[in-house]
C-alpha cells in the first residue's frame, strides 16, 4: 500500500518544469476537461512533495493540467513523503498509467528511457517491454530508445497514431529535416505501413548512391510534379510515386523489362499467348501463357509459337545483354 | 595484422587441451576468464574476447549450397566460428549472434572424425576447406592447427586441404610435408576495395607475397574472387588485381579460381548498415535470388564474369575458372559452358583437386580456343 497523504494543493504549488516522472505524451482529451467540468475530479493525482516546497507530478498530469485549464486554483491531491525515492515514484507513475490504459508509443520510449536511468538493460527488458505490450528484445529495445532523438513533430504525429512506430523506428536514424520530408510525403498521400517502409529504405539508397540527401531525393523536379499534380486521385498518384522511386533505383532492371517490353511487342505473338520471364529474370525458366476457347485455337497458337521459337529475335528476348553504360554501374 | 583478443574465455573441462596450452603461450599475459560452460549465443558480446570451448558438434559438413545454383560440393572442417578481421560484407556478421572469434579445443575428436569421414565415405574425392566460418589462417600462429592439418592430408589418397585467408599468417606452413594434398587459397579484391570493405585484412601485396613464399614452398594455390564487388572503376580495379596476381605467382600452380559476385541474405543488410555506416557495397541495385539472397542484376554479373575471364585467360588459358552459386544460364553466358556439360562442377573440382587430368587437354575439352576468350 502507497503511503500518502490527502491534501488541498494550490496549483501554483505544482512544479510544473519537474517532468522527471511524466510519461504521458499527447494533448490534452477534450473529454477529460468535460468530464472533470461535468463531475468534478473523482481520482486525485499524486504529487511529492520538494525541497522548494513545490510538489512533483507523480501521477495525474493530464488531471492537474485540465484543471489548471478550467481555471482551478486549488484541489485535493494524495502527497507522497518528500523521502519517497525516485524510482518507487517513477514505478508508480508507470504502473498507474499502464492499468489504466494503452500506452503509445512515445509513452513507451519514455518508460523505457526513465526507467534505464535506474536499472540494468536486461531486468529493463523482462520487467518492463511485457508490461508495455512489447516483446522482450533488446533490438526493439534500442528501437524504442532511439525515438527520443525524434523532433516534436514526428513525435506528435507518433502519439497520435499518424505515423506507425515502424516508420518512425526508421525515421530515427535520418536527420529532421529528411525526417520531415518523409512526414509531409505520407501525409500526403496514402501509402500503406510496408509501402512507407520501402519507400524510407528505398529513398535512403538512391540518397547514398546519389551523394543526395533524402529530404533532396523526396523534393526532386520529377517526385515534386508527380506529387503536385491535380491528375488523379491520391491512391494512383501513390502509386506513380512508389513506381518512380524503384525504377530510379533500379536502372539496370527497369532498363531489361522495357527492352523485353519492347521486344515482345516486335515479336508480335499469336493473340491470347504471352511469354512471361523468370522473376527479376532470375534463373533459366520463362512461362508461355496461352489462352483459348477451342483445342483448334490452342493448335494453331503453339504452332506459330513453335515457328517463332527458332527466331533470332526470340533467342533475343531471352539473352541478358545489358542496356546500361559501364560508368552507371556503383556509386 | 596480428590478432590480440582482449581476454580469453575457456571453459575449464578443455584446460589441459594442446590448443588451449598453445593459445595460453602465444598470448602470454592476457587476461584469462575459466568458465564452466559457454553458452551458444551469446548476443551481448563485444567481439573482443577468445573463446575456446569443447564443440559437441559435427566437425565435418558440407558447404550449405543451394539446388538453385551450381555449388562446387565442398566440404567443411569446422574448426572454429567467427572471423575477427571485420569484412562489410561478411556473412558470418548476420550468421552467428556471437561475434566473439570461437576455437574448438578438442582437436583429438575432430581428427578422429574426419579420419572417420576420409574412410567411410562413398565419395571418390574429398575437397575440404576450414574457411567456411572462419579464416583458416588468421590464427594459425597462435593455434598451430596447420601442423597437424597439412602432413595428415599429405597421406591421404582421396582428399585436399583448401586453407582460404585474407591473410598472409604462412610462416608455419614453411616446413611442413605437405605431399602436394593442401591448397593455400587466397580471396583477393582491388587494394580500393581491401581498404575500405575488408577491415583488418592483409593488403593485395602482403597476400600475394605470402601466396608467392607458398608456391615456392610447392603449394598448389588458389583465387577467389568472392565477393566480387561493382563499384565505379570495378574493370581497372580487377585488371590490376589479375595483373598483380601473375606477376607475383606462376599460373601453373594455380588449382582453381573461383568467381562469385556479391550476395547475401536480406537479414544481413540490416547487421551491414549498423556494423559498417560508411559502406558503399549496398549501393548497387540487388533482386532476389532463386535461393532468396540479393544478388547483383544477372546482366551485370554476366558482364563481370565475362571480363574477369577474358582477363585471366589472357594470362593463362590452362586456368580453371569456376562460378561460385551460379545458375546454369549464367555459366553459359560467361563461361560459355554449363558444369553439368562437363560432368558437373564437383567432377571438374575433384579431378582438379588430385591433379588426375591434364590443363591443356581439360580446357580443349571445354571447348576453348584463344579466338572464343579474348
Amino acid at each position: 500500500m502507497v503511503e500518502t497523504e490527502s491534501c488541498s494543493i494550490q496549483l501554483s504549488k505544482v512544479d510544473w518544469d519537474d517532468t522527471s516522472c511524466l510519461i504521458t505524451y499527447g494533448p490534452l482529451p477534450d473529454k477529460l476537461l468535460l468530464s472533470i467540468q461535468t463531475v468534478g475530479l473523482i481520482e486525485p493525482p499524486l504529487l511529492q512533495g520538494k525541497q522548494s516546497g513545490l510538489f512533483r507530478i507523480v501521477c495525474g498530469s493530464r488531471r492537474l493540467a485540465a484543471c489548471k485549464k478550467i481555471g482551478l486554483d486549488s484541489l485535493t491531491c494524495r502527497v507522497l513523503p518528500n523521502s519517497t525515492e525516485h524510482q518507487r515514484c517513477l514505478r508508480l507513475a508507470i504502473y498507474d498509467n499502464v492499468a489504466q490504459r494503452t500506452l503509445n508509443p512515445v509513452e513507451k520510449s519514455l518508460v523505457l528511457a526513465k526507467m534505464a536511468a535506474y536499472i540494468k538493460e536486461p531486468q529493463l527488458i523482462d520487467e518492463f517491454m511485457p508490461l508495455l505490450d512489447l516483446e522482450p528484445s533488446i533490438t526493439l529495445f534500442n528501437r524504442y530508445l532511439g525515438l527520443s532523438d525524434l523532433g516534436e513533430v514526428i513525435l506528435d504525429s507518433l502519439a497520435a497514431g499518424i505515423l506507425n512506430e515502424r516508420i518512425a523506428f526508421a525515421l530515427a536514424r535520418q536527420k529532421e529535416a529528411d525526417r520531415l520530408a518523409y512526414l509531409r510525403l505520407f501525409q500526403e498521400l496514402p501509402f500503406s505501413v510496408s509501402v512507407q517502409e520501402e519507400i524510407v529504405e528505398t529513398v535512403e539508397e538512391i540518397a547514398r548512391k546519389e551523394n543526395l540527401t533524402p529530404k533532396q531525393v523526396l523534393t526532386s523536379k520529377e517526385l515534386r510534379a508527380l506529387r503536385q499534380t491535380a491528375k488523379g486521385p491520391p491512391r494512383q498518384r501513390a502509386q506513380e510515386v512508389r513506381k518512380h522511386l524503384q525504377v530510379r533505383r533500379n536502372p539496370r532492371l527497369t532498363a531489361r523489362r522495357e527492352r523485353f517490353a519492347r521486344e515482345a511487342r516486335a515479336l508480335a505473338l499469336p493473340s491470347g499467348v504471352r511469354l512471361l520471364p523468370p522473376p527479376y529474370f532470375e534463373g533459366p525458366k520463362w512461362i508461355l501463357e496461352c489462352a483459348f476457347e477451342r483445342a483448334e485455337e490452342l493448335a494453331n497458337q503453339l504452332r506459330r509459337v513453335a515457328q517463332m521459337a527458332d527466331l533470332p529475335e526470340f533467342q533475343q528476348i531471352m539473352e541478358g545483354k545489358s542496356d546500361i553504360s559501364p560508368r552507371e554501374v556503383g556509386n | 595484422m596480428t590478432y590480440h583478443p582482449e581476454k580469453l574465455v575457456i571453459e575449464e573441462e578443455i584446460a589441459g587441451s594442446p590448443l588451449v596450452r598453445n593459445i595460453l603461450a602465444g598470448l602470454h599475459g592476457t587476461p584469462v576468464q575459466w568458465v564452466d560452460r559457454l553458452s551458444e549465443d551469446r548476443k551481448i558480446e563485444t567481439g573482443k574476447a577468445l573463446e575456446i570451448v569443447k564443440f559437441k558438434g559435427r566437425f565435418v559438413k558440407t558447404c550449405p549450397g543451394t539446388r538453385s545454383y551450381n555449388c562446387c560440393g565442398y566440404q567443411i572442417l569446422n574448426f572454429g566460428n567467427q572471423c575477427s578481421l571485420g569484412c562489410s560484407y561478411c556473412i558470418l556478421q548476420a550468421y552467428f549472434p556471437n561475434p566473439n572469434l570461437r576455437l574448438f579445443a578438442n582437436i583429438d575428436e575432430m581428427m578422429q572424425e574426419l579420419g572417420e569421414h576420409l574412410r567411410n565415405s562413398p565419395k571418390a574425392v574429398h575437397r575440404i576447406g576450414t574457411g567456411e566460418f572462419t579464416d583458416s589462417l588468421l590464427l594459425d600462429h597462435l593455434t598451430r592447427l596447420s601442423e597437424l592439418l597439412v602432413p595428415f592430408f599429405a597421406k591421404q589418397a582421396n582428399a585436399v586441404l583448401e586453407l582460404k585467408t585474407k591473410t598472409a599468417q604462412v610462416d608455419l606452413l614453411e616446413k611442413l610435408d605437405h605431399g602436394g594434398r593442401t591448397i593455400v587459397a587466397w580471396s583477393l579484391n582491388p587494394s580500393e576495395v581491401i581498404n575500405r570493405e575488408e577491415g583488418a585484412a592483409s593488403s593485395l601485396r602482403e597476400r600475394l607475397e605470402a601466396a608467392r613464399r607458398c608456391q615456392e614452398w610447392g603449394y598448389r594455390l588458389a583465387f577467389h574472387f568472392d565477393p566480387l564487388l561493382a563499384y565505379p572503376k570495378w574493370r581497372e580495379g580487377y585488371g590490376e588485381v589479375v595483373d598483380r596476381l601473375f606477376a607475383a605467382v606462376d599460373p601453373d600452380g594455380i588449382a582453381w579460381i573461383s568467381l562469385g559476385t556479391l550476395r547475401f541474405m536480406p537479414s544481413l543488410k540490416a547487421a551491414i548498415r549498423q556494423n559498417h555506416p560508411r559502406t558503399t557495397i549496398l549501393n548497387e541495385e540487388f533482386v532476389p535470388g532463386l535461393d532468396g539472397k540479393l544478388r547483383y542484376f544477372r546482366d551485370l554479373r554476366v558482364e563481370m564474369y565475362t571480363h574477369l575471364k577474358n582477363l585471366l585467360f589472357e594470362v593463362g588459358q590452362d586456368l580453371c575458372i569456376y562460378l561460385c552459386m551460379e545458375s546454369n544460364d549464367v555459366w553459359r553466358e560467361a563461361l560459355g559452358f554449363t558444369p553439368i556439360e562437363k560432368g558437373g562442377l564437383p567432377a571438374i573440382l575433384d579431378k582438379q583437386a588430385l591433379g588426375i587430368i591434364d590443363c591443356r587437354s581439360r580446357i580443349a575439352d571445354l571447348g576453348f580456343r584463344n579466338n572464343d576468350i579474348r
